[in-house]
């Protein structure tokens, strides 16, 4: 028995000395999203000096807004080793309720949004947890579901804010250093969430499900409460959004915008350095995240790329990113 | 230390008898289970047949029929391949993108409204070769970068729709001149439509691959354990390559036929075939985690959808319901599957 000891600890050194480069990826995985951002940035105002000296950042901030709230919550549930297809849908349902609700029942309306948008995906939450189906099959066919009744709350047109608007629309209107307040409300969401998952039991269970679930529930993780309340926050952070986007626009249309934003969000969380296999997230650098989704843009136009190629860029941008950023080992399998 | 070993098999005989029961229990219900399956999505089928069929005399008319099958021949095309990429354990999103990058190069090389070359036959090798360098350039990412497929094909989707886009310009809307070629997926030859007919072969040829070919076979293999694979010396990397390149042409074929549907090019010539196609591969009872699952199953799973879709529209219900519908089903049939195999200690991604 001492033999085989012996051979265990022989077996532990290398691995022991591999350390040091598990670390540093690490902290380039810290990093990444962050000097991405600066780097695109760097060349936008080289380019076009103007762009930055006008205000640009703070454009850049407030159309990045609904992006960063969804790929919060995105984030949260990526944590845990779920996907939820189902927020951006979620979000503009929790729009267009917000903009049907603000006239009847005014201060209330953004309660009753985030009440209804976080039980949205604490339903998500609980099927997955207790039926344990796969996550992306469940909320892709939630996705359909409320995109169904958004359509149907809307009677399938543009609804606009009839009154009691201006009190949602001053978080657009007002800020801090110009930058809108839909803006500040990600950041702070951001830090929330940040001190969660680093100092709380609650956080650390669930970045435990994400990186080996069989472990957490071996280790008494309550894996599926956990589960549920990242979901249910994935809702919360989508009924934000919707908030952002009446603050925004006055005004949600049911078609199309629920798409448009899915796809950004996950890119943007996954550019913010989540690994899309689970147990690895920042939502500080999410922000950055988010931020380097609404440059990209920008920066194609600054660099007189075509406007018709930029989707092209945008997606060469998501793989380029995020094969940077992932951190991996050898003999790992990638799915 | 194999002293020990087995005079402990020898003291646990009962015990390994009743495991044995166990087992044999188990695996009889794995094979009722394997039936059960596609059985249930057949019921399904039938009741669903019956029902519309109780509700709109139309329904069941020939002309119906083969407009039911013509709707499905494009999803059931893409869906081959989607299966395929599935069951490695892999997702391929970038459906749409592919599909309008290869229609948008198939009209502008073919005989259009805005001139320029008339390549015919050609038009169609050089479309599908776009879609051809898609795939492979999916592939090569995701094995040899080692990113996820869920992003590299995110990534694609763009790529290809910016593809699209970049080819379409600025100019008018190319319009399909040929008149042999206009209205050509929904004519009926040998009493099927044109594209369905294309669908039955791509689906043969689906099949032929997975069941007989050592692609197939190691796709199977991958998707129950990459490491055994590896470890037996088996090709996973360029399987997996061809996997992802046979999925694209398929897109590429389904893109190049939906805009011979559509009759003029456009860059979106996709959108929403996505959500018909990974529904019906996981209604379906394709396991998202690979491994298990097959052609014939999406098979059932995009009939289900475009009749229960057919169907609702000539019922009448308001085509706003419709996502729902696809949706409410998809949970339903998760939640059917998954039910049994409900366990504390399992872990469902």
């Amino acid at each position: 028995m001492t033999k085989i000891d012996s051979e265990r600890t022989k077996v532990a050194v290398p691995a022991r000395g591999k350390m040091p480069s598990v670390k540093r990826i690490g902290g380039w995985h810290a990093i990444g999203p962050i000097v991405i951002f600066l780097a695109i940035l760097v060349v936008v105002a080289i380019l076009t000096p103007a762009f930055i000296g006008s205000g640009g950042l703070a454009i850049i901030a407030s159309s990045s807004a609904p992006i960063l709230l969804l790929a919060l919550g995105q984030a949260m549930v990526l944590n845990v080793g779920s996907i939820d297809l189902s927020n951006a849908a979620i979000g503009l349902l929790g729009a267009i309720l917000l903009a049907l609700t603000l006239g009847p029942v005014a201060g209330l309306s953004p309660v009753i949004v985030l009440l209804a948008t976080t039980a949205f995906g604490a339903v998500n939450g609980l099927i997955v947890a207790y039926a344990q189906v796969p996550s992306f099959a469940l909320t892709l066919g939630t996705l359909g579901i409320f995109q169904a009744v958004a359509l149907v709350a809307s009677g399938r047109t543009t609804v606009y804010v009839a009154s009691n608007g201006e009190g949602v629309h001053a978080l657009y209107e007002s800020g801090i250093a110009n930058v809108p307040m839909t803006f500040w409300m990600g950041v702070c969401l951001a830090v929330f969430l940040w001190v969660l998952l680093r100092y709380t039991r609650i956080g650390r269970g669930m970045t435990a499900i994400g990186k080996n679930e069989s472990a957490a529930i071996f280790s008494a993780v309550r894996t599926r409460s956990l589960k549920v309340l990242a979901f249910a926050l994935s809702g919360f952070a989508a009924g934000l959004a919707g908030i952002a986007i009446i603050a925004q626009a006055g005004s949600a249309s049911p078609t199309g915008l629920g798409s448009d934003l899915l796809l950004p969000a996950i890119a943007a969380a996954l550019i913010g350095g989540t690994s899309i296999s689970g147990g690895v997230v920042n939502p500080l650098t999410v922000i950055f995240g988010a931020l380097t989704v609404a440059l990209v843009p920008i920066a194609t136009t600054a660099v007189g790329i075509d406007a018709q190629a930029q989707s092209l860029v945008y997606g060469a941008v998501i793989i380029g990113v995020v094969a940077l950023t992932m951190s991996r080992n050898k003999s790992s399998i990638v799915k | 230390m194999v002293h020990k070993v087995l005079s402990e098999q020898g003291a646990g005989s009962i015990t390994t008898t009743a495991i044995r029961i166990r087992e044999s229990g188990i695996e009889r219900r794995a094979r009722f289970r394997g039936l059960a399956e596609p059985l249930s999505l057949l019921v399904a089928l039938a009741v669903l047949i019956g029902v519309f069929s109780l509700l709109n005399e139309r329904f069941l008319t020939t002309s119906n029929i083969q407009n039911v099958l013509t709707q499905s021949a494009i999803p059931l095309i893409v869906a081959v391949g989607a299966t395929l990429v599935i069951l490695l354990g892999s997702i391929d999103l970038s459906v749409e993108g592919v599909m309008g990058a290869t229609g948008m190069t198939w009209i502008l090389l073919s005989n259009n409204s805005r001139g320029g070359a008339d390549l015919g036959p050609w038009a169609w090798v050089i479309a599908l070769g776009v879609a051809l360098l898609l795939g492979i350039a999916s592939g090569l990412i995701f094995t040899a970068l080692k990113v996820p497929s869920f992003i590299v094909t995110l990534g694609m989707w763009y790529v290809g729709l910016g593809i699209a886009t970049m080819l379409y310009g600025t100019d008018l809307l190319p319009r399909l001149q040929d008149e042999g070629l206009k209205g050509w997926t929904s004519r009926i030859s040998f009493g099927l439509p044109n594209s369905f007919w294309v669908a039955l072969l791509v689906i043969g040829l689906g099949i032929l691959v997975l069941r007989s070919t050592r692609i197939g076979r190691v796709t199977l293999a991958i998707g129950n354990s990459e490491t055994i694979v590896r470890s037996a010396g088996l090709p996973a990397f360029p399987v997996k390559v061809a996997v992802f390149a046979i999925a694209a042409v398929l897109s590429g074929l389904g893109g190049i036929l939906a805009t011979v549907q559509l009759d003029i090019g456009s860059p979106t010539v996709g959108s929403g075939v996505l959500f018909i196609v990974i529904p019906a591969v996981v209604i379906g009872g394709t396991h998202l985690a690979g491994g298990k699952g097959g052609i014939l199953r999406t098979v059932l799973g995009v009939f289900l959808l475009t009749i229960l879709n057919n169907g609702l529209i000539l019922s009448g219900v308001e085509s706003s319901y419709q996502s729902a519908v696809t949706g409410a089903i998809l949970v339903a049939a998760i939640v059917f599957a998954a039910w049994s195999q409900r366990d504390r200690l399992r872990v469902a991604k």
